[in-house]
């Protein structure tokens, strides 16, 4: 899945607001806390990220409000200019681009996506949709094919004429997604999307957008302060505290083995059946007799919840999506995950 | 993400607050008492203090005019407006210029603006434009309508331009905006005569002069609304924007101004109001039309014919008022697919035939071209009928009123006001400074006051802020009982409403005479001048405020058992005090406009001098006056603002 | 309406033939401005529709009457054509030390401004109109205002009537109360008529007001030369203004420098231009009795009075 050159690639990146934050940043020694760089009136809200993304994956960045999670995808589209670190899209350092070079690099392979969706509102659904192709000066009729398709794609036909006021909030933010995807970037940003939704719209939209990566297969940044959300859509989770990642990893490993008190708060309430797979508690078969029809890698406890509490055998054989024995599943780890009494 | 530092004032600091308040208030009025001791500086401004501002002002003036030669600059410019007015002059009543094809029939201009009322607000807003025009027609008021349009017509797309360039000026470089803010300042609180004196020097005078004075006198709405737009524009759209790889050029015209087009439309709203209001005041300086009328017709003591054009221009300012607000909110709506192009465009087929058939049928029947001034209608004769009954039928109550007024209130206060020493004023006003805003607000204070001492005028400064405070002071009295009565239940306020629109537009003018036959020239008719101009605002922002009370603390405070005297008492004036000073503050300001045209009743303040200063171009002069009443209001301006900002902050608003 | 018409067809006419002849005249237009009272709008229009006879262009631009005169120094207008004395000689006479502007003659036309009542202020006070009956009943003049003392209502202050030492120099019982504007004199003497009461103002002649409201002027101690500037002249010794205002002020023609090069044959008309009291008095009345536009109250009375502007035109061939 990982690919060898990551798409994006942040090297201890550091975003400080704050009256001459440069030079304030330029004295810092080793790795300060967030409350000593506060008390000096400054606020970090990025602070030493170190994060690889490879191509295709869909990393979910996870925080509450003032964790400094929509400041660090802006540092990775470079909306906002970072004190400190590298930002690599494409092997490229985006803090060394020129204005002209920046604008080149957001026309042709960035895409983005905003919490209350950003949209001209005096423009047609087609006019919003077609923007970035205007920017890029393609002509009217390129454009307009083009804005067409993404429109047919989100489920929009038949409202390109509309203006943004006459839409819900749903169909306002299909308008978004598509005018993110009319250039068909490589790398597509996410700012908490679907957050200003209703709950029932929202997961009708998860369904949606985990339709389109299927689809297309983009490189994905997500960013979420909805857990349930990042679970349901990531490939690998980042939980950022303070301006700093607290843990990245895939959200079943997140779950079972917590890397700080403040991930654990959330994992706490959450059902682990539905998220752990049995691949995160697979072990070495390491010579044990298994018997039966093995269960797959990707099928949570969850869904395995019949088959573990019927079923008599100590362990299960766990297989791959091509058949191939992977490793056990031992029952009684099963059990405590479905009846949540460890960990 | 911003720092949010939130911290409130130490105990100790309000209360040292209020002693040193208190203090500066014994020492001002130990100064009065001991004013018979006072050495003679202290009493009015010295010598030494007075500076010869006006002077300056006046060599300041002549070097840029004929020495740097900036005079030719600014007749070139002129030369530039006079030929756009010449050709909008010829198009709207025919004055033999370039192209020679006006003037347009009544009927056509009439039915236009009937089809632009319509789409924009449907058939009131119709009604309301096409009949301004025919009311206009049939009155006989037709050319002096097309004469004052013809500079509006110019006027207001120059300062709409000028304030959305230099609106954007000033959101893009944060240096301009500090040195445009006070600028601005000063320039809306100036009195229009005050400007007007140099725009003579340089302009010259006529339409053309009329054009620029109302041009500067309606940018500074423009400037500040498009830079508030601009600022307003959320991030996300601009990072949309951005993230569509729109260069910096792009994302200014095709994202920050659409965005922000509301907020703009706004300030194109208030560029008509204000150059509506200019109309009368600018043909001091030779725009013709309605205002030139006007003034010819009071000096004739015609009052019916007078009240016709206020009604004229009343209506014009009401229906451009509505309609540019109707273009303000109007949302962009789509057409279902499939729809011909005749149903898209229906209205501008509908116009495009109607104007066609009224530009035949005028070449045919005459009246549908020009309706003369003797064919034409008048009020003048019942009007005039009514203001002689009334005047007599209250004189009894005037007349005692005037005595009353003058023996008992307005003379004793104006003896006090004069009474004075200067240095005690100053240290009132930076007691009140320091209570409101402490040290930083005291001195702002004094220093506004400050120049006033030293522009050698304090007399007749003190006369016009005792007019003022006399005048704000009778209209909370009438016009606070009467915001309340009219905020009870929304038909209320909204009659009560408009019918402040309709006193705020009426040209001020025509009061006067009313006033003065009622209670001669002396000033119980110059703070009645003021006083009804100067209720305006105390009126709506009563209103406003009262009504703006949120509706859960209303409920709670009757689910708590209260009467609708305890609520309005306990619970909707506190919290709508804040706008109510608003309204204070506004009738400070308007009272200061009003004040300087009631020198036309016959006063000894700051603005007659003013007149003089008009009727012999002496720019210094008319310019020191004018920032020393400017002051006047900044200083009540700064006060209030101040002290609602603290306010709102308490009250967590 | 239809006698506009020929008027303005017979004014084309001239037009035409008139531009041959004043080759000299240059096309651009002369301004003439107008103010705010109706006899010197009626009169700039007759002397504008003289001009357009001979071929001139003309554009009437309407601006304050102080300000004229520097408007006028900087040729922005051309001519004014009436400089009353009393009103105008200070900012006539300033802007004539600067320079561009001078001096076009007189009209025939005298003026007088003073001290007057209105016809029913003598029921009260029948001394009237000499002036010592002024004291006797000063109580009926008195307001809230000015107390036991009679008020007399003066003009606007900037033009500089110099009441105050005439009351204290005629040791008048009177306060002198300025009114900002003639329309607050005007408004005042209305009030005045509704209720009878006597009242004592400034005013001048030649005026509408007198077609309106009948009166008359107080007759004080004749004006005699130097009255204004040696106190030994005049009924008290020891100071000035101590006398009435001349019975006959001038009212003149002011014209801009550049205009006499720049439009000879016009220049030469405006010198020839005079109108007498009577005749202003028309002008005035056509437009405040009989509410006739001034453009129309001016054509008309070309009509009716031909031979009075004929020969002012006649004598200026190009």
């Amino acid at each position: 899945m990982s690919a060898p050159e990551p798409v994006i690639s942040c090297k201890s990146v550091w975003k400080l607001f704050g009256p001459n934050a440069d030079h304030y940043f330029s004295t810092l020694k080793g790795a300060p806390s967030f409350q000593s760089i506060r008390e000096a009136g400054y606020i970090a809200a990025v602070r030493d990220v170190t994060l690889d993304i490879p191509r295709g994956e869909m990393l979910v960045i996870m925080g509450l409000s003032g964790s400094g999670k929509s400041t660090l995808v802006r540092c990775l589209s470079r909306l906002i200019d970072i004190t400190g670190g590298e930002v690599h899209v494409d092997g490229q350092d985006i803090g060394a681009l020129k204005e002209k070079e920046l604008i080149e690099l957001r026309r042709n392979k960035m895409g983005m996506v905003f919490q209350s969706f950003g949209l001209l509102p005096h423009r047609t659904v087609l006019d919003n949709i077609a923007f970035p192709l205007e920017m890029r000066g393609q002509d009217r009729h390129t454009r307009r094919a083009r804005a067409m398709e993404v429109i047919e794609l989100v489920g929009l036909s038949g409202r390109e004429d509309y203006f943004p006021r006459e839409l819900s909030g749903g169909q306002q933010q299909r308008v978004g997604i598509a005018r993110s995807l009319a250039i068909e970037p490589d790398i597509w940003f996410l700012d908490e999307p679907f957050s200003a939704l209703d709950p029932l719209i929202r997961r009708e939209m998860q369904d949606e957008f985990l339709r389109l990566q299927r689809l297309l297969g983009k490189t994905i940044v997500f960013i979420t302060h909805d857990f349930d959300e990042a679970l349901r859509l990531a490939d690998r989770i980042a939980i950022m505290k303070d301006g700093a990642v607290e843990q990245c990893d895939r959200p079943d490993r997140i779950v079972m083995n917590p890397a700080t008190k403040y991930v654990a708060k959330f994992t706490h309430e959450i059902d682990k059946a539905r998220v752990v797979r049995a691949s995160a508690l697979m072990q070495p078969v390491n010579g044990a007799a298994l018997t039966g029809d093995a269960v797959g890698s990707q099928q949570t406890i969850h869904d395995l919840a019949r088959l573990i509490i019927n079923d008599p055998r100590e362990a299960f054989p766990v297989a791959g999506d091509d058949g191939a024995l992977l490793g056990m599943l031992p029952r009684q780890e099963a059990i405590d995950v479905l009846l949540g009494g460890h960990a | 993400m911003s720092i949010a530092i939130t911290d409130t004032p130490p105990v100790g600091g309000g209360l040292t607050r209020i002693r040193m308040a208190q203090i500066l208030l014994i020492v001002a009025l130990g100064l009065i008492v001991a004013k018979t001791v006072l050495p003679a500086g202290l009493i009015r401004p010295p010598e030494w203090l007075v500076w010869p501002f006006a002077d300056w002002i006046n060599a300041a003036f002549r070097f840029m005019r004929d020495d740097l030669g900036l005079i030719h600059v600014t007749r070139a410019i002129a030369d530039g407006i006079e030929w756009l007015l010449d050709v909008t002059a010829n198009l709207l009543y025919g004055k033999s210029r370039w192209p020679n094809i006006g003037p347009i029939p009544w009927t056509v201009i009439a039915s236009s603006a009937a089809i632009i009322g319509y789409a924009l607000n449907g058939w009131r807003l119709a009604l309301l434009s096409g009949g301004t025009f025919c009311w206009i027609a049939i009155m006989g008021q037709w050319t002096w309508s097309m004469e004052t349009l013809s500079v509006i017509v110019v006027a207001a797309p120059f300062s709409i331009l000028m304030g959305l360039l230099m609106g954007i000026a000033a959101w893009r470089s944060a240096l301009f905006e500090k040195l445009l803010n006070p600028v601005l300042n000063i320039a809306q609180s100036m009195p229009h005569f005050a400007y007007m004196i140099p725009v003579v020097v340089f302009i010259g005078v006529g339409p053309k002069a009329g054009a620029v004075v109302t041009i500067i006198f309606s940018v500074p709405p423009m400037i500040r609304m498009t830079l508030l737009g601009l600022k307003k524009v959320s991030d996300e759209v601009i990072e949309s924007g951005k993230m569509s790889g729109a260069t910096q050029l792009q994302l200014l015209w095709s994202v920050r101004i659409p965005t922000a087009r509301t907020d703009i439309l706004v300030g194109v709203n208030q560029v008509i109001m204000q150059c509506l209001a200019m109309v009368v005041l600018a043909s001091f300086i030779g725009m013709p039309g309605l205002g030139q009328k006007l003034l010819q017709l009071l000096q004739a003591l015609k009052v019916g014919r007078s009240v016709e054009i206020g009604i004229t221009i009343v209506l014009l300012a009401v229906m451009l008022d509505r309609c540019s607000k109707a273009w303000a909110m109007r949302q962009p709506q789509h057409h279902d697919k499939g729809t011909p192009w005749f149903v898209r465009h229906r209205l501008a087929l509908i116009w495009a035939v109607l104007t066609l058939v009224l530009l035949g049928l005028a070449q045919v029947v005459p009246l549908f071209d020009q309706i003369s001034r003797r064919q034409a209608l008048s009020l003048a004769g019942p009007l005039d009928a009514v203001v002689d009954w009334f005047i007599v039928v209250v004189d009894p109550v005037t007349t005692w009123l005037r005595w009353f007024l003058i023996v008992w209130v307005l003379i004793p206060l104006r003896d006090a006001f004069l009474f004075a020493p200067f240095s005690a004023v100053l240290m009132l006003i930076a007691a009140a400074g320091w209570a409101i805003g402490g040290l930083r607000s005291a001195a702002i204070c004094v220093a506004f006051f400050g120049f006033i001492a030293m522009s050698g005028w304090w007399d007749r400064a003190m006369i016009t802020v005792y007019t003022v405070t006399v005048s704000v002071a009778i209209a909370t009295v009438i016009g606070f009982p009467l915001g309340i009565w009219a905020s009870r239940n929304q038909a209320r306020a909204q009659r009560m409403l408009l019918v402040c629109d309709t006193f705020q537009t009426f040209p001020s003018f025509i009061y006067l005479i009313p006033v003065v036959m009622l209670f001669g020239v002396n000033d119980v008719a110059v703070v009645g001048a003021v006083v009804l101009f100067a209720a305006v605002p105390l009126i709506r922002y009563t209103i406003e405020g009262l009504r703006g009370v949120p509706h859960e603390m209303v409920e709670a405070a009757e689910m708590s058992g209260a009467t609708y005297g305890q609520t309005m008492w306990k619970v909707r004036l506190p919290l709508a005090l804040p706008t109510i000073m608003v309204g204070v503050n506004q009738s400070v300001m308007f009272s200061l406009f009003m004040v300087i045209i009631a020198a036309f009743i016959g006063t000894q303040d700051l603005g007659q001098e003013m007149q003089r200063a008009l009727s012999s171009s002496d720019v210094g002069k008319g310019l020191v006056l004018g920032t020393a009443v400017a002051f006047m209001g900044l200083l009540v301006d700064h006060l209030v603002q101040t002290w609602g900002a603290r306010r709102r902050a308490l009250l967590g608003l | 309406m239809s006698t506009t018409k020929t008027l303005l067809s017979g004014v084309a006419v001239l037009a035409i033939t008139g531009q041959m002849a004043a080759a000299a005249d240059s096309s651009d237009p002369i301004v003439i401005p107008v103010h705010n009272w109706s006899s010197q709008i009626v009169m700039s229009h007759i002397f504008g529709n003289m001009l357009e006879s001979v071929g001139d262009n003309v554009e009437y631009v309407s601006t304050d009457s102080q300000a004229v005169y520097e408007a006028i120094r900087l040729g922005d207008a051309t001519v004014e054509l009436e400089v009353w004395e009393g009103a105008f000689a200070a900012s006539f006479d300033a802007a004539r030390e600067k320079g561009g502007i001078h001096d076009a003659g007189d009209h025939d036309a005298v003026t007088r401004e003073d001290w007057w009542y209105p016809a029913w202020t003598k029921e009260s006070c029948p001394g009237l109109p000499d002036w010592k009956a002024l004291n006797e009943c000063s109580a009926i003049f008195a307001t809230p205002e000015t107390g036991e003392q009679g008020r007399f209502l003066g003009g606007p202050v900037d033009w500089l009537k110099h009441d105050q030492e005439r009351v204290d120099g005629m040791d008048l019982d009177f306060v002198v109360v300025n009114a900002g504007s003639a329309s607050a004199l005007w408004a005042e003497v209305a009030a005045a008529e509704r209720t009878k009461t006597p009242i004592v103002l400034f005013n001048w002649t030649p005026n509408f007001a007198e077609a309106v409201w009948p009166g008359e002027f107080v007759e004080f101690p004749a004006w005699e030369e130097r009255c204004d500037t040696d106190p030994s002249v005049g009924l008290n010794p020891d100071v000035t203004y101590d006398c009435g205002n001349p019975a006959d002020g001038y009212l003149k023609k002011a014209a801009w420098d550049g205009m006499k090069d720049k439009w000879p044959q016009a220049y030469c008309i405006l010198q020839n231009v005079s109108f007498t009291n009577p005749q202003i008095a028309e002008m005035a009345k056509l437009v405040d009795i009989d509410e006739m536009e001034p453009e129309d109250a001016a054509a008309a009375w070309m009509e009716e009075n031909e031979e009075s502007w004929k020969p002012a035109v006649e004598a200026c061939p190009a």
